[in-house]
């Protein structure tokens, strides 16, 4: 998705010039705002990949320490306790930092998830008032290209729930990423951060499909 | 003076080891080029063995019961963007083998056309300056083979793969490493010939 934030950021001028007005203005807009949120989870994404890998790396470290401590302590038990006592403060701290930083990022998720939720609702209102106005068949004449208003409803559904799931994934792996009990267990988180499993490849088919038709891509 | 047959095989010579200079500058920035690939291979197949080692549903993940399949299909999805990123420079690599293979049979036709009017004396004199004919020969052969051999372990080494086999995914990387550390005669012929291709 990178590299492509210019085409459509620029809206609020699509807005003044363009002819489109009512419900096909909304679902326009709607898709821009999938498209810009889609871009920010992906930013996300990579901060808190980069702060749930010096989790885990500091994690290992402090597990390595701990091993090595107690080999040596059988051997010189007073040997510079107080400097692996400072050394030991410090990496916590360092530790407590990144999961600082790693909390931030999946607050700044939950609010682009709320957001998603926001223009799912509003592309469900927009189904709701052509069923009202038009009765249950909908339009007759598509709003955009060919889409009905369900099957734009039902496109912002679906990225909505991959990204609602993986978001729960993401609030699990935050609370459980410092506390892996093996390192491949934190691998596992790792690699579920940096993989997205619940979001499917073709969810980017999905949005693609959602601006060709709101005419933000040209036919 | 020299033959004319002798002067020809000579400008063929340098003709190849212009093609051979630029075919080794190829060949390196393509192989530096796999170098990330095949780490982030390996960090891939480490990836799907330690998913494989964790027992999913012992641990915090277990609210997530599809989880193990699709994080295992996003990772052979990754891997395959790897791999035929690997097969795309495996083809570059290909065509420098085949380009130096065309130079090396350029020459020894030239040779087969002249070898009725040279003798012993005019393949294997030499000067401070230039090898002998029969030296420089030799040399692209070399070149020719170690390509070819060094083309050879590169795609039996990708072929050998098993996307189920992690161990060997793993090891992968350092593997193709230790391809390279093998003595490059490249760039010992190039050194070698370097008068040679500026005299004209």
């Amino acid at each position: 998705m990178e590299g492509e934030s210019g085409d459509i950021t620029a809206s609020s001028s699509n807005r003044k010039c363009s002819a489109v007005t009512g419900s096909a203005r909304k679902t326009k807009d709607n898709a821009a705002d999938w498209h810009n949120l889609m871009l920010k989870w992906e930013r996300l994404n990579d901060d808190g990949f980069r702060a749930a890998t010096s989790i885990v790396n500091l994690r290992r470290s402090q597990s390595d320490r701990l091993l090595v401590d107690e080999s040596s302590s059988s051997s010189s038990p007073s040997l510079s306790s107080a400097a692996a006592a400072a050394q030991q403060v410090a990496a916590a701290a360092e530790l407590q930092d990144e999961c600082v930083k790693l909390q931030e990022v999946v607050d700044k998720m939950v609010a682009v998830v709320t957001k998603m939720g926001r223009l799912m609702t509003s592309q469900r209102g927009i189904r709701d008032l052509e069923e009202f106005q038009f009765g249950p068949e909908g339009r007759k004449v598509p709003l955009f290209h060919s889409w009905t208003s369900k099957q734009l409803e039902d496109s912002c559904h679906f990225l909505f729930a991959a990204f609602s799931q993986e978001l729960r994934l993401k609030q699990t792996i935050l609370q459980e990423v410092a506390h892996a009990a093996t390192p491949d267990l934190g691998l596992v988180y790792l690699s579920c951060w940096l993989h997205q499993p619940f979001i499917p490849p073709n969810s980017r088919l999905t949005l693609e499909a959602l601006l060709l038709e709101t005419g933000h891509r040209p036919l | 003076m020299s033959k004319p047959a002798v002067i020809s095989l000579h400008q063929a010579l340098r003709r190849s080891f212009v093609c051979l200079e630029n075919s080794q500058k190829v060949w390196r920035s393509v192989l530096l080029e796999c170098g990330p690939l095949m780490e982030s291979l390996g960090n891939l197949a480490e990836q799907s063995a330690a998913l494989s080692s964790v027992q999913i549903s012992n641990t915090p993940l277990r609210d997530f019961p599809e989880l193990e399949d699709r994080l295992r299909f996003k990772l052979s999805q990754a891997t395959d963007t790897v791999l035929s990123k690997l097969n795309d420079k495996m083809s570059s690599l290909q065509s420098v083998r085949d380009s130096v293979s065309n130079q090396l049979s350029a020459v020894q036709q030239q040779f087969e056309q002249n070898s009725d009017s040279l003798d012993v004396i005019d393949v294997t004199e030499r000067s401070a300056a230039t090898p002998s004919v029969a030296d420089m020969m030799e040399w692209l052969q070399d070149a020719e083979r170690h390509y070819r051999q060094q083309f050879l372990r590169r795609k039996t080494l990708l072929q050998t793969l098993r996307v189920d086999d992690f161990s060997l995914l793993e090891s992968a990387p350092k593997r193709w490493k230790s391809l390279d550390s093998a003595e490059d005669p490249v760039t010992d012929t190039l050194c070698k010939v370097s008068f040679f291709m500026e005299s004209q």
